[in-house]
């Protein structure tokens, strides 16, 4: 199996964090783990960007029209990492509502069969007092819809694995809100598209 | 719509994942390399911080802690003091390795240059990590051409797990053949992430044992001589060793069909195998992969290119191996217009480049890629671009803004570090490597002077960048009659490449104590007279007390005046600003005039252009209270001063 994941932000969204989540969960189910990852200058505030490949792969970087789901966690980042998305792959993005998405750039993305999903993580996050732990809600959903089959249990233990002590807690309540959020929203995808 | 689930279960690898011993850990290409230290028995381990080299030397210390070892740790003050150190512990026959970014090692060329002559005893591993790109550095230059200036042995990794184990090879290499090594990892293999495979540690215990030996450790002119005839003989045998090696120097593929051959190294190799794969180019193209570039081993080269009809070189960042090649006739690269002069070279770039050169040969017609539809709509959409910036709350944004206000017509002499990012408040003119913050305003004190004109000049240096190299700088322009500002911009940290401590905080690589050298002496030591120490946060003092510097500068029996402003980095002392929060809001006296926007800057402030008004976001706003001081209006208030009302 390969699988090729982007994880899009600015400065001090986690994507760092985000991006050792899903290596620790690749390294649970035995395999090959190669990506690249931001840092210096840009953590400033900058954009940020991690490739992650799991599977057999040499290179680090992932090429555009490759990845097979991109992580969005601001939405002008997610413009500028589209590009990187296979036909059929899959975005989630930390955006209030689909609605709020370009129009013309979502024909494109359906088209080339890109499924996108908008929720408002940041939003979710603030109301557990933790808006840090977007991203964390953000992956949670994903796995709540159903359309990335990680199981919840295997996310679970991956973040008890690698927060920091004083973190643990509201990273897995972040997980669990953006978890059922994401069931609720798949059973009723009208804004899906 | 869309597609139908993705497949990201756990499989039944799970339970292969460690078979016996052998441990996999996901590690960024500097913890490989820092485990790769550590597993070569290196006993001491010395580094300056800088984009891509930062992470090496804190993942020691974390194996240190892990496996309870006795390695020296050090963050030396500067990359050619932290070469000495690590040189020296190899003339006692232990092991040391040095850490830097690229353009570090220019910092410690002088050392390194001449220890190449007088060659080591301890294995001594030089890690010089490049930016091509360049994603944080000033210049694109290739370490290993300095490898090759100095004379010394280079490995250039493609992989983390590579560096890793190259580490340890050049560790071998060094203590057989007496020299320096340097291994070259590229920021695309240190800020690689990759599952590697971990291997049991060397154990050597040495006891430091210097062995008198001045005609080669205190070599004079005439005995340099027989040293450079001596390295000449040394690097004849590295290359001998070279020209057999098959781990790092190998080929893939051995179609006989094959009319192109390309050689290649570091992740362009990694970046080319992905792409040849995806293509099913396999047949039509062998690649050799030279993990060696210096000595090069031409014999193989040589072999390899005569059994292709073209060899095109690729390689990042420049032409190390093609320039080396003796024969060219047969070559294309950089040298013949085939691949870019700057830049890094991107998996689409090399895509684009391969293209090129299989029509040109007639080879295969592949397509090149060109921006797409939504490339073409997304151009459109004009997205601003992210520029890094100052945190909110940064005390270096108050300090910058408050220089602005108190002298807007002087020349900003800056440097690098967070600071460099006062460029965005127009308060930095000039950034050009460490330390020339001081030596550039003394210069330009001079330049103008000698017209007889005497303009303000403002110098801004992080703490951290003045205990590396501001000293030498600052003794010169007081020695030499220069007059101009100093600020010290003091955080207590070295905040940009991931909160470093500096001899101004006393705590050392491994978190143990150290001796404190505070600013304040420092400054004075180097014959400053004049200094004050200011918390940024005051503005409005800054600005009385930077005018009170101007007079000071241009007063007849004065001087260079400095000026600490101190307050910690907000992002690793955060319990200082919670400790007085000062919670603003924005009153109706906002017109909208943007002030504080173009020249505050802060990302906690923004327009809400239906309104036309500048909002606060919240999520950003760490309560400061500098922006009070930012509004010319006076609409940036304290909360309580309005909201009284009993809760």
């Amino acid at each position: 199996m390969r699988l090729q994941i982007i994880l899009a932000g600015i400065g001090g969204q986690g994507i760092l964090f985000s991006s050792k989540v899903f290596s620790e969960l690749g390294l649970k189910m035995g395999l090959d783990i190669m990506g690249s990852e931001t840092h210096g200058m840009s953590q400033r505030g900058g954009s940020v960007i991690a490739h992650l490949k799991l599977g057999k792969f040499q290179s680090p970087l992932i090429r555009n029209g490759a990845a097979d789901i991109l992580y969005s966690f601001e939405e002008n980042e997610t413009y500028n990492t589209l590009k990187f998305l296979k036909g059929g792959g899959i975005c989630f993005v930390n955006l209030e509502s689909v609605d709020q998405f370009n129009k013309r750039i979502m024909k494109v993305l359906k088209e080339k069969e890109i499924a996108l999903r908008a929720f408002d993580a940041t939003g979710a996050a603030s109301k557990i007092g933790s808006i840090r732990s977007a991203n964390i809600v953000l992956i949670g959903y994903s796995v709540g819809t159903g359309l990335v089959a990680i199981k919840y249990e295997d996310l679970k233990y991956v973040l008890e694995l690698v927060s920091r002590e004083k973190d643990l807690k509201i990273n897995l309540k972040a997980l669990e809100l953006g978890f059922q959020e994401g069931k609720r929203t798949s059973k009723n995808p009208g804004k899906s598209l | 719509m869309g597609p139908g689930p993705i497949f990201f279960g756990p499989d039944k690898r799970t339970k292969m994942k460690k078979t016996g011993q052998e441990e996999i850990r996901v590690l960024l290409g500097n913890v490989a390399i820092a485990r790769g230290i550590v597993e070569a028995g290196c006993h001491v381990v010395t580094s300056y911080p800088g984009t891509p080299s930062s992470e090496i030397v804190p993942a020691v210390v974390e194996f240190k802690k892990e496996l309870g070892l006795n390695t020296y740790i050090e963050w030396s003050a500067n990359e050619k003091v932290a070469y000495d150190n690590a040189l020296a512990a190899s003339l006692t026959g232990k092991r040391a390795a040095v850490a830097m970014k690229q353009v570090g090692l220019n910092v410690a060329s002088d050392s390194l240059m001449s220890s190449a002559y007088t060659g080591v005893i301890g294995g001594l591993v030089i890690i010089s990590c490049d930016d091509p790109g360049p994603h944080s550095s000033q210049t694109e230059q290739d370490s290993r051409f300095f490898a090759m200036f100095a004379k010394v042995p280079a490995f250039d990794p493609s992989t983390p797990q590579e560096a890793k184990e190259m580490i340890k090879e050049a560790f071998e290499l060094s203590e057989m053949f007496q020299i320096p090594v340097v291994l070259r990892p590229t920021i695309r293999v240190s800020h690689a992430k990759q599952s590697v495979k971990l291997a049991p540690l060397k154990v050597l215990d040495r006891e430091a044992n210097f062995e008198k030996n001045p005609e080669r450790w205190a070599a004079t002119p005439k005995y340099r001589l027989v040293l450079h005839k001596k390295l000449n003989e040394t690097l004849q045998k590295i290359s001998e060793r070279f020209e057999k090696d098959t781990k790092w120097n190998y080929e893939v593929g051995k179609s006989i069909s094959a009319s192109l051959g390309i050689i290649t190294c570091s992740v362009s190799f990694a970046n080319l195998m992905d792409i040849l794969d995806e293509l099913n180019l396999k047949s039509e193209i062998n690649v050799l992969k030279i993990g060696t570039p210096y000595p090069l081993p031409q014999k193989r080269i040589a072999d390899f290119i005569d059994r292709h009809k073209k060899v095109l070189i690729i390689e990042e960042t420049d032409s190390v191996i093609e320039s080396q090649i003796i024969d060219k006739s047969k070559v294309l690269g950089r040298l013949t217009g085939h691949i870019p002069l700057a830049g890094e070279l991107s998996p689409d770039g090399i895509h684009n480049i391969l293209a090129e050169v299989l029509r040109e040969l007639g080879i295969a017609n592949l397509e090149k890629i060109t921006d797409s539809k939504l490339d073409k709509l997304i151009e459109k959409l004009n997205l601003q671009v992210r520029k890094p910036t100052l945190c909110a709350g940064c005390p270096e944004r108050a300090a910058f803004f408050a220089i602005k206000k108190a002298l807007p017509k002087a020349i900003y002499a800056s440097d690098i570090g967070c600071y460099t990012l006062g460029l965005n408040l127009k308060a930095v003119d000039t950034v050009l490597d460490m330390g020339a913050g001081i030596t550039l305003a003394s210069g330009f004190y001079q330049a103008y002077h000698q017209d007889k004109k005497d303009i303000p000049i403002v110098a801004t240096m992080g703490d951290s960048t003045f205990y590396h190299s501001g000293t030498a700088s600052l003794l010169n322009a007081v020695y030499n009659n220069a007059r101009f500002i100093l600020v010290i911009l003091d955080n207590e940290i070295t905040a940009m490449t991931g909160m470093q401590p500096t001899p101004g905080l006393g705590i050392t690589a491994d978190g143990s104590k150290g001796k404190i050298i505070p600013l304040k002496e420092l400054i004075k030591g180097c014959g400053v007279k004049w200094i004050k120490t200011i918390d940024p946060y005051e503005v409005k003092n800054l600005v009385k007390l930077l005018k009170e510097a101007k007079e000071y500068s241009q007063r007849k029996d004065g001087g260079i005046a400095a000026i600490i402003a101190r307050h910690p980095c907000i992002i690793r002392f955060p319990e200082v600003c919670e400790e007085n929060p000062v919670k603003v809001e924005i009153t109706d006296d906002c017109n909208g005039c943007n002030y504080c926007l173009d020249f505050f800057e802060c990302p906690a402030l923004y327009p809400d252009e239906e309104r036309n008004i500048v909002e606060i976001d919240r999520n950003f706003c760490v309560d400061c209270g500098v922006c009070i001081d930012a509004c010319p209006k006076g609409a940036i208030i304290p909360m309580e001063k309005k909201n009284k009302a009993p809760l």
